[in-house]
């Protein structure tokens, strides 16, 4: 991205604006001291952990604080009129004219009882005053500009009937309807799948160039910012760190938050043998401990001096268009940077790796369907037709003892359902499943409890899995006197111990789940799935829910445990990144199918299946330099209660014409398995040779 | 070249009941000249200038500081501005030269872009001398040679002829008819990557053309 000459005055020019939330007892300061520009036709991304005042900074701009928030300091100047202080009524009126916003859950912005065309065209009618059909055929008009496919019916359907990636192009459809000057986009794709994402994405980048739009645009993925950004500002505990451009920020970032957030987050293609990911220490500070007088970081930084403990160092440039609020930026240099001792886990070299042990699990041809009502009168006396969703169809892998295996898909792909019907939450029709030689296609109720002590589950939402009124230590003792895996009177050492395992002290014992964060939830779920001494955990999402600093943490935990306790995981996940990282192997499913297993480093190389192929081309990549393929796929996921005949990815294959008559036999047969090395297949009609010559997604220099 | 692909889209703009002071302010902080004046929706009620905003010294019953002060700060955008029906305007898909024609017969430094009466955008007459600096080349190295011609059907090709002949590329043209002379023509090429003298031998060579400038 090329940064244009500007010769307009900025859009918005915020300058050291601070915005408290009152409270009962005192204000609590969420955001202090935070300057920055948004020009036309630029995107400034706002980026950092949860809790460092992103979402504020974009409701502060507007002042949709809610009756508690208030802007207490500073000013906030759009196209040169001052905001701070204007009246609910004034704002209101700009809102609706020339700033609009997007937010992370489409779902919320829409009306689930109006029409999207109802919804679309009242912003028209109410804001400009146009008549009804003419705001009904803009409408239309904008919705084909944000690329939604037959866009005249998706005006007479309601909210629900629609996709999420379709939402949110409606709700940016919505923005846009009237030609706003500032668009503020809160996490905007990260309810979003990775494909989908990708498409939202471009799209937000060619807005951006056809309307000369501001956007500031808030998200925590370091990945999406180095895709949409040309202006990055990172926040910590309520104060911008660092900002400027977008590949100075990646080439070079000065402060030692930013230079720790790089670290956290896997690259596409790093792996867990060839690189390690640093969390940070500590954790952000809550807004009422954070530092007085001093620098908010110093006390997570490696390189904090007593002045840092004692001064608060300003936001100064160090570069044309690059600042860092750091005393020793010029002097720090992130490549000599060395882990302090006890952050990461000192992996030794991997010792008793017995290759050609029998796999631990062996799944063959495994399918399991959801019963669906007929809607015919003759299902009530049970004639009708019965109808299925095909939720797993005809999956076969098996994982050899001590090793992952990712499983990557969109959603509604079916990852879950597979990992339901391995603990026995859900029983397949058909296929054979072997654990141990226990038999896996019993429902967990009627399951051996030696098999539940060896298979347990570390789940994506740790909120909903631990109950609120248990202690942590009643939580994870639990399974302990379930299965009798140390003596009663041991009990609470044990628990102390797996406590120790995950990096928790013993002062957690009596906590309860309300008093921890997200991360340190996370972690008791891991202690507790690692209770029994599992031979198998099974990890649905188990980082998707946490930040970066914390998600490198946790995976780091998970690796030591598996390496200390010789477990085998499964590892589900949208973010291909950290299953490359994770994962030994890796199966991508679509539509209930794997289409494509293998070691993982065979996946993220050519020969692809064209749906890996399109998955890799979809991430984001958090380095503004790297070059990748320009693939998207078009239409959502078919339903699985109607799947397409032959290949099920036959309707959004995009390399269908490597084979004649444009594909045609991708409609008519199911293809075989084609098998690239022993471990390697791929489940494609087009030959193998062919797939090879394709070129890799990802080149960086 | 459209009006709409050289407009500013979203200009700074004001709202009737705003005062003079403020949009002074405005208008200082964003380094503007016009504010167009826009009710709900963006809809144009007015246009507001530097010069507009000048209040002749008769408005005013005496000289006194207080009598000043006290008027400017009554006074709001709605008095001063020049009324909707006053206020020249274009549409986005209006040809460029067609909206400097509009700017220069009513003598106006700028034209709010409207779409159903609603502010898109506004061109002004520095977009105008930015594009005419690009439609010459202002902005790239390159040998800028004009040329008199014959007023006369495939003069023009001549030049560019001999030009590609050479394996060269014309970056930028522009042609005029000579001042006070209908018979002839003058014709300004930028022309990149090669040796003045070399173009200016290549332009020599061809009948009935005079160079008369090369920088």
């Amino acid at each position: 991205m090329t940064t244009m000459e500007r010769t307009h005055a900025p859009i918005l020019k915020v300058r050291n604006a601070a915005i408290s939330y009152e409270t009962r007892h005192t204000d609590v300061e969420a955001v202090r001291d935070v300057s920055f520009d948004v020009h036309r036709a630029e995107t400034f991304g706002v980026v950092g952990e949860s809790g460092c005042g992103k979402s504020t900074v974009a409701f502060g701009i507007v002042d949709f604080l809610g009756p508690n928030g208030k802007i207490v300091g500073g000013s906030i100047k759009f196209q040169g009129q001052e905001l701070v202080g204007r009246s609910q009524d004034e704002l209101r009126k700009l809102r609706g004219d020339q700033i609009s916003m997007v937010y992370q859950d489409p779902m919320q912005a829409l009306n689930p009882s109006v029409t999207i065309g109802d919804q679309l065209a009242e912003v028209l009618t109410v804001h400009r005053g146009i008549p009804k059909p003419e705001a009904w055929q803009k409408s239309i008009d904008m919705l084909d500009r944000v690329y939604m496919p037959d866009s005249a019916n998706v005006m007479k359907r309601y909210p629900h009937q629609i996709s999420g990636g379709q939402q949110q192009r409606v709700v940016i459809a919505m923005a846009l309807l009237n030609n706003p000057a500032l668009l503020i986009m809160d996490e905007p794709t990260t309810a979003l799948d990775v494909t989908v994402e990708a498409v939202v994405l471009d799209l937000i980048e060619d807005l951006k160039r056809d309307f000369d739009t501001g956007i500031v645009y808030i998200t925590h993925d370091l990945g999406v910012v180095a895709r949409v950004c040309n202006y990055v500002g990172v926040m910590y505990a309520g104060e911008m760190v660092e900002v400027g451009s977008v590949e100075s920020i990646y080439a070079n970032p000065m402060h030692p938050y930013t230079q720790g957030l790089m670290r956290c987050v896997p690259k596409l293609g790093a792996t867990k043998e060839s690189s390690i990911l640093y969390p940070i220490r500590g954790r952000v500070p809550a807004p009422q401990d954070r530092p007085k007088g001093a620098c908010i970081f110093a006390p997570r930084c490696d390189y904090a001096t007593d002045r840092c403990h004692n001064e608060k160092p300003q936001l100064r440039q160090l570069e044309t268009g690059h600042s860092a609020r750091c005393f020793y930026s010029e002097t720090i240099d992130a490549g000599t940077w060395e882990p302090p001792a006890g952050l990461v886990p000192e992996f030794e070299a991997d010792v008793g790796q017995e290759d050609g042990r029998e796999p631990i699990i062996r799944l063959s041809e495994v399918k399991t369907y959801y019963e669906q009502e007929s809607k015919s009168l003759l299902s009530l006396v049970g004639a009708g037709e019965k109808r299925y969703v095909k939720a797993v169809d005809d999956v076969s892998l098996e994982v050899p003892p001590n090793k992952t295996l990712g499983i990557v898909g969109e959603s509604g792909c079916g990852k879950s359902t597979l990992a339901k019907t391995i603990i026995g939450l859900e029983t397949p029709r058909d296929g054979k499943a072997q654990f141990l030689g226990f038999d896996l296609t019993v429902p967990v109720s009627g399951r051996d409890v030696k098999l539940i002590e060896e298979l347990q589950m570390v789940f994506q939402n740790p909120d909903s899995t631990m109950n609120p009124s248990y202690s942590v230590g009643h939580q994870i003792g639990r399974p302990l006197r379930r299965f009798n895996v140390v003596p009663k009177d041991q009990v609470r050492d044990e628990v102390v111990r797996l406590l120790n395992a995950v990096r928790l002290d013993g002062s957690y014992y009596k906590r309860l789940p309300r008093q921890l964060s997200g991360g340190e939830k996370q972690r008791v779920g891991i202690a507790r799935a690692f209770a029994s001494r599992p031979d198998l955990v099974l990890c649905d999402e188990p980082v998707s829910a946490l930040d970066v600093s914390v998600q490198a943490a946790v995976l780091n935990l998970l690796l030591e445990i598996q390496r200390d306790y010789g477990t085998t995981m499964m590892f589900i996940a949208h973010d291909l990144s950290v299953v490359r990282f994770f994962s030994d192997y890796v199966a991508v499913m679509y539509l209930g199918h794997i289409v494509e297993i293998g070691p993982a480093e065979a996946i993220y190389a050519p020969p692809y299946q064209p749906y890996t192929e399109a998955l890799l081309s979809a991430v984001p990549i958090p380095d503004p330099t790297a070059e990748q393929k320009h693939i998207r796929l078009h239409g959502t996921v078919p339903s699985a209660l109607d799947p397409p005949s032959g290949c099920p990815f036959h309707t959004r294959c995009p390399r269908r014409d490597l084979l004649p008559d444009g594909g045609k036999i991708c409609e008519e047969q199911i293809p075989q398995w084609q098998y690239n090395s022993e471990e390697h297949r791929i489940f494609c009609h087009i030959p193998l040779e062919e797939l090879r010559k394709i070129e890799p997604v990802v080149t960086s220099d | 070249m459209l009006v709409k692909d050289y407009m500013t889209r979203h200009p700074v703009m004001a709202e009737p009941t705003m005062s003079i002071v403020e949009a002074q302010h405005i208008m200082a902080e964003t380094r503007v000249r016009h504010l167009p004046v826009v009710k709900t929706g963006k809809r144009l009620v007015g246009l507001v200038t530097r010069q507009t905003m000048r209040i002749p010294p008769t408005d005013l019953a005496s000289l006194n500081v207080w009598e000043i002060t006290r008027f400017l700060s009554n006074l709001t955008l709605e008095d001063v501005m020049v009324m909707r029906e006053n206020v020249i305007t274009t549409r986005p898909d209006v040809a460029l030269e067609e909206a400097a024609k509009a700017m220069t017969s009513g003598k106006v430094g700028c034209l709010p872009v409207l779409e159903d009466d609603v502010v898109i955008g506004i061109i002004t007459e520095v977009d105008m001398m930015t594009q005419l600096t690009e439609l010459l080349g202002g902005n790239v190295e390159g040998v800028r040679a004009t040329i008199r011609m014959p007023n006369r059907k495939g003069e023009l090709a001549k030049v560019t002829g001999a030009i590609s002949e050479q394996g060269w590329g014309i970056y930028a043209s522009g042609g005029v008819q000579t001042p006070k002379d209908p018979d002839h023509w003058d014709c300004v090429l930028k022309v990149r990557d090669v040796p003045k003298e070399d173009l200016l031998s290549v332009l020599r060579s061809i009948d009935g053309h005079e160079v008369i400038d090369v920088r």
